[in-house]
């Protein structure tokens, strides 16, 4: 077998599923979870943005130590700490070389550096905050932050739909594979092999769209049935999932801290430099 | 014969349902699917309705939930009362306080993440503030409270479909529709939804309606039965009269329980009204008319050690599945047969059991964590499906997932043409022909009524000229007659298949066609035997979660020592009996 075939038969599309699930549902219990999603939401907008407003880099450090502590306390999956890390070192590298390349100084590297230390801070923070949220709590926010009623319905019957889609383009890929021919010649480094997979990876949404497609009709009318289209006319759910919703003193307490820390960094961040 | 439809125009305040001459066609269909049909259900009913495919039984599910015509449009006439309120003047919503609807394919009607949301679902959306007490009060009369927390693809198919009828029940209608409760589930699942239906309609008086290919649950179960076609109400008779209606029933590709076929079949002067239908009355009247077990029915065929060029051999197979708690779930350990040229296999087990699994690493698509598999000799572990292809081929459950083209032309051609054989036009016109097929080549298969759907993926199977074919419950969600059909087609296939295995729960296949079984239970082989030495051991299969065909536990019920796997099977042991009795009879009435 070639590297490219090792490789596809190792990567297994069930670990991804798994994966997305983990992330999705299985955390429960981590600190971030126990906060309001509301507050939470509210939380994680303000710290994906202010970074932006800070050029300090020890504002930009003690943001980062943080969003790097909920990840790492989150229990983010290894996959999607690791793709994070490969594009980060990806991007190091390439600044560097293009640093080099304009024949610029260490300064050309730092000023560079900054802007990926903002977008990992984005990144982590997010990687934290949509692993202890689960797709139903985070549908309810939205819901309570006003965002229509179908658009927050649709992100949980997404996540509920995921293992369904994700089966069902297993599924279509091996009727592919089982009924397929590779290229006889591999070509170099087996490009050709790399092509045939990339080509049934492509061809293999057709019927996975069309199989779903299908299926859907009876959702349709279960939610019809259901009293779906009453309730965006009414609210009524609106109401009801409102009230089950409450901010407790930890919210506070988590809000006050972070502001407080992030003040606190700042007023460092002067010192430091004065 | 008396007849429970009444006259159009009279009026009973008892009426769950009453539906008097409605007509309805879809927009841009040739022809109506409701044709002026009457049906009538009284309040605390348990009531079946059967009908071929296209006699208007999903079309009258969903005028009785409203569906029709509220959500597709198009001309309804006639009248359609659901407990008393006109269906055209009230809304789908509406009547959702009336009627629950479980679909067969179950498993789309699922909308939410879990048990619990899926219950109070519908509650919230009505603005229901005690939706709690509600769900609660559900949950713990299905008996699946311990479930709530559960997320829906963590629940085996009967949890499933418990968990709709929940849903369907959380606004507390008193009418509940049930379409093909057994189709989807194995028979020992299928038993359990039966056994709530029952309790829901004894115990809290709601009105059940199924609709039910399998005469033997409609036998055991409901009390009357309307039979549909073309759109049209055929007739309503109690239980026992319908079902003896043999001929007619048979007229509508609908067959009977097999005591009932069987009673039929010995009845050659047809002097009777009414013939057994359930497995109790089976066994008396048999008795009666003097069926006694064959002479030589003691001696038990040796299991056919089948001597055949090994084609598949698992030597301590492992496979370890991942789950969500990242312990993993073992589907089976230590795993240990082979399959030779000349096996008809069929592996059985209760939903879970690995069979699909066991199916699918035959084509390398899965790889066996512990243990070697080799196919005709050589490991499997370093073939791709691809390689396998040739030797090996999978027919799905879900005949769906195997359309990969426009139409079902291309897809029966695309094996011999990606390998760029010569023989691709001539197989593809040689297959089409022999699976009836000609007609639909041009059609996509999606499209396409479930049996077309599964000759088609049959003949996919087929396109691959394969040694060993796999099926995957080939006659899962079929009807009685697509089901024959099918089963027709598996006696004659394929010049160069040397050997074929099937996953399946359907018992009357493994009777009928295989010869060997294989029996998978808690991830393990606990039996490897022949159907007839299968089931006439009733601790074994009982105790693995199996349900014999009816005529098996007729036979074992009468006494004989080795079961008849086939009503035919019964009829010739037990003919001969009956002739002497039936010379007796005449000489004694002379």
């Amino acid at each position: 077998m070639s590297l490219i075939e090792r490789w596809m038969s190792r990567f297994s599309l069930e670990q991804l599923k798994m994966t997305l699930w983990r992330t999705a549902y299985g955390n429960k219990d981590t600190f971030l979870s126990r906060l309001d999603p509301r507050v939470l939401l509210i939380w994680y907008v303000f710290f994906t943005v202010s970074p932006w407003f800070f050029y300090d880099r020890t504002v930009l450090v003690a943001l980062f130590a943080v969003s790097l502590t909920l990840a790492l306390t989150s229990r983010v999956s290894g996959l999607i700490l690791f793709l994070m890390g490969v594009s980060t070192f990806m991007n190091l590298v390439y600044i560097g070389v293009l640093a080099l390349f304009l024949g610029g100084s260490g300064d050309a590297f730092l000023a560079l550096i900054t802007l990926t230390l903002k977008l990992l801070i984005m990144g982590l923070a997010s990687v934290a905050v949509f692993t202890s949220i689960d797709p139903e709590k985070l549908s309810d926010a939205l819901l309570a932050l006003r965002l229509p009623a179908p658009f927050s319905f649709g992100i949980s019957y997404g996540y509920r739909m995921i293992p369904i889609l994700v089966e069902q383009y297993q599924d279509v890929f091996a009727s592919y594979r089982m009924r397929g021919c590779p290229p006889a010649r591999k070509g170099i480094l087996s490009w050709r092999i790399g092509y045939y997979f990339c080509k049934i990876c492509v061809l293999a949404f057709y019927p996975t769209l069309l199989n779903t497609a299908k299926r859907v009709r009876t959702t349709v009318e279960a939610l019809e049935m259901r009293g779906f289209t009453y309730t965006l006319v009414s609210g009524d759910a609106r109401r009801l999932k409102l009230s089950r919703m409450s901010i407790r003193p930890i919210d506070g307490i988590f809000c006050g801290l972070s502001i407080l820390y992030v003040a606190a960094a700042v007023w460092a961040g002067h010192q430091l430099a004065l | 014969m008396s007849d429970i439809r009444l006259s159009p125009g009279s009026v009973n305040p008892q009426a769950a349902v009453e539906i008097l001459g409605a007509t309805f066609r879809y927009p841009g269909a040739d022809r109506a699917s409701l044709d002026g049909m009457d049906f009538r259900v009284e309040r605390g009913g348990f009531t079946a309705v059967i009908g071929s495919n296209g006699s208007g039984k999903s079309s009258l599910c969903k005028a009785l939930t409203g569906l029709i015509p509220h959500y597709y449009s198009g001309d309804l006439e006639g009248s359609v009362k659901v407990a008393g309120v006109e269906t055209q003047s009230s809304s789908v919503s509406q009547l959702a306080y009336r009627i629950g609807y479980v679909c067969q394919d179950f498993e789309n009607q699922l909308v939410r993440p879990t048990v619990w949301e899926e219950t109070i679902f519908a509650p919230m959306n009505f603005g229901h503030a005690d939706y709690e007490e509600r769900a609660t009060r559900i949950l713990e009369r299905l008996g699946i409270f311990h479930l709530k927390d559960r997320f829906i693809w963590q629940l085996s198919g009967g949890q499933k479909h418990i968990t709709a009828i929940a849903a369907a029940l959380s606004l507390e209608p008193d009418i509940i529709i049930v379409d093909e409760p057994a189709a989807e589930l194995d028979p020992f699942h299928a038993e359990s939804i039966y056994a709530l239906l029952k309790q829901l309609n004894e115990r809290e008086g709601k009105t059940i309606i199924v609709i039910e290919h399998h005469t033997e649950w409609v036998a055991k179960y409901c009390r009357d039965v309307v039979l549909l076609s073309g759109g049209k109400t055929v007739w309503h008779k109690p239980v026992a009269e319908a079902l003896s209606n043999v001929e007619e029933l048979q007229a509508h590709q609908i067959y009977p329980p097999q005591v009932t076929q069987i009673a039929h079949s010995l009845d050659v002067g047809r002097l009777e009204e009414r013939y057994p239908i359930t497995l109790e009355e089976g066994i008396t009247y048999l008795r009666n008319v003097g069926v006694r077990a064959p002479t030589n029915n003691a001696e038990m065929p040796a299991s056919p050690a089948s001597e055949g060029e090994v084609l598949m051999r698992y030597d301590n197979v492992g496979y370890v599945y991942p789950t969500l708690d990242k312990k993993g779930h073992c589907v089976f350990d230590k795993l240990s047969l082979s399959i030779r040229a000349g096996d008809r296999v069929a592996i059985v087990g209760g939903n879970g059991a690995g069979k699909t699994t066991l199916l699918r690493m035959m084509t390398g698509l899965v790889k066996p964590q512990q243990g070697e598999l080799s196919l005709a000799g050589k490991p499997l572990r370093k073939m791709s499906p691809e390689q396998t292809a040739g030797q090996v081929s999978y027919v799905y459950q879900k005949p769906e997932n195997m359309f990969i083209c426009d139409n079902i032309r291309d897809d029966i051609a695309y094996f011999q043409k990606a390998r760029r054989t010569d023989i691709a036009e001539k197989l593809t016109e040689q297959l089409m022909s022999r699976l009836h097929l000609n007609e639909l080549k041009d059609r996509d298969g999606r499209l396409l009524s479930g049996g077309q759907q599964r000759r088609a993926s049959l003949a996919i199977g087929l396109s691959m000229r394969p040694k060993l074919l796999l099926l995957d419950e080939p006659t899962a969600s079929l009807d009685v007659v697509s089901r024959k059909e099918t089963i027709g087609m598996l006696e004659k296939i394929g010049d160069t298949i040397e050997a074929v295995v099937v996953a399946t729960h359907d018992m009357q296949l493994v009777a009928e066609w295989a010869n060997r079984v294989l029996v998978m239970h808690h991830g393990k082989l606990v039996a490897d035997v022949s159907p007839s030495e299968l089931f006439s051991n009733e601790a074994g299969w009982s105790s693995w979660g199996l349900m014999a065909p009816q005529v098996v536990e007729l036979s074992l019920g009468l006494g004989w020592k080795q079961a008849a796997l086939s009503p035919e099977r019964f009829l010739e042991q037990a003919r001969s009996n009956r002739t002497e009795i039936a010379e007796v009879n005449q000489v004694v009435s002379y």
